[in-house]
């Protein structure tokens, strides 16, 4: 079971899947990292920072009832006001969340056998399904 | 400060195969003045955050394998679907009931500890090519790593996959139920049912918490993730992971094995701990 060869093969498909994973990670976290810099000097805050420290001890319903006056359902407080910076921020947790679909694409596009690449074309459908079943 | 415990999880994450919620939400339930809502949005981001930092890396090492993630992953992820309609109905339903899945949880990971601590060959469990189960051998999930702490590339076989597929689909349903990325449960599965060694478990346990990405949307629809807090923690844990993924590949398997441990009871205890807060049993600590 052992031998002294330093280098472990590792599948084309295993390589591709982690090559798209590094990109939308790290586009993602640049998208949201970037905005919140802004956010936190002061540029075009959708709800200002001592706002969010004053009423973050409250359940998020109440925190958006004392802040915008409302609580929010759905993507339509991040859509409706990208030009704040805060808002902007949010999509790059949006890309974190499809990073593993855009990984799972890649990989059924490379995968070693008709087999993995109907897996991964099955996780991508239900991945899909579950994002927007988990958003309704 | 919430970087610098955030980094602290990043690190310990890879190690211990869990995506650092699990460690995060207690700990900041007690340290932190955000409501629960916030901490568990984050903790989730956290956790998925932690896994998509250091997969790629793990995968490049051979320690986590894609080829075992493909076949588990259309189970998991249908399952945790239907883990959260489950988890909102019994909510809606019956509003205590999650107090009592969650000591069941508590009392199913401190049983899986009591094993994991007795079990012997957790480090690399020997499983013969003779041992693997027919859908192993036909897919050809086996892998190999190079083990500093050896000096040379260590071969591994897996076996039980059937029926640890249909444990799978239990632990995806308890992951949706409670929006968990349940790592605890992924390494346990891998190392002690199916043989994989523990390094790789560990590894390949990151791997599958990526598919529970999806559950970060039912906290951005509910408007509870916010930079303020969020992008501290995201910094933190994605230095931290960056880190902790080369630790885990040049850790010794012997140290991964007790830092498993340690996950896995401070995790049961806390889910004990909160199922009896929320029945009444004991006062209100960790809040939510």
């Amino acid at each position: 079971m052992k031998d002294n060869n330093k280098n472990a093969a590792v599948d084309k498909m295993g390589l591709f899947f982690g090559k798209a994973m590094v990109i939308f990670t790290i586009a993602g976290i640049i998208v949201m990292v970037v905005p919140a810099i802004a956010y936190f000097l002061g540029y075009k805050q959708f709800i200002p920072h001592d706002e969010v420290v004053r009423y973050w001890a409250n359940p998020v319903a109440k925190f958006w009832m004392l802040t915008k006056g409302a609580p929010v359902h759905g993507y339509g407080w991040i859509f409706d006001n990208l030009g704040y910076s805060d808002s902007v921020s949010m999509i790059g947790v949006m890309l974190l969340l499809v990073t593993p679909l855009f990984a799972m694409i890649a990989a059924a596009i490379k995968a070693s056998g008709g087999i993995f690449r109907f897996l991964f074309f099955v996780s991508a459908i239900e991945f899909i399904v579950s994002v927007v079943f988990k958003m309704n | 400060m919430l970087f610098a415990f955030t980094f602290l999880i990043g690190i310990i994450s890879p190690v211990s195969g869990v995506g650092g919620g699990v460690l995060f939400v207690p700990i900041a339930t007690l340290i932190f003045p955000f409501h629960i809502d916030f901490i568990r949005g984050a903790g989730l981001v956290m956790a998925v955050t932690s896994a998509l930092s250091s997969v790629p890396f793990l995968i490049k090492k051979g320690l986590a394998n894609i080829k075992l993630f493909a076949v588990l992953a259309p189970v998991m992820i249908i399952t945790s679907v239907i883990g959260s309609i489950l988890g909102l109905q019994i909510t809606n339903a019956f509003p205590g009931g999650k107090y009592y899945i969650e000591l069941m949880l508590g009392v199913i990971i401190l049983m899986v500890f009591t094993v994991m601590m007795m079990a012997k060959k957790l480090e690399f469990p020997n499983v013969e090519e003779k041992e693997m189960d027919s859908w192993s051998k036909k897919l050809k999930i086996k892998g190999a790593w190079f083990e500093p702490s050896l000096n040379r590339l260590v071969k591994y076989n897996v076996k039980n996959l059937p029926i640890s597929l249909a444990v799978f689909a239990v632990v995806g349903l308890i992951a949706g139920m409670f929006g968990l990325g349940a790592g605890f449960a992924n390494v346990p599965v891998l190392n002690l049912l199916m043989g994989m060694p523990i390094k790789v478990a560990t590894a390949t346990s990151m791997l599958i918490i990526t598919a529970n990405s999806p559950a970060i949307g039912i906290y951005l629809t509910k408007g509870a993730i916010l930079p303020s807090i969020v992008v501290p923690a995201i910094l933190g844990i994605t230095i931290g992971a960056r880190i902790g993924a080369k630790v885990a590949e040049i850790i010794k398997p012997v140290f991964v094995r007790w830092i498993v441990l340690g996950v896995l009871l401070f995790a049961g205890f806390m889910n004990v701990l909160k199922g009896l807060e929320g029945l009444g049993i004991l006062p209100h600590i960790f809040g939510g």
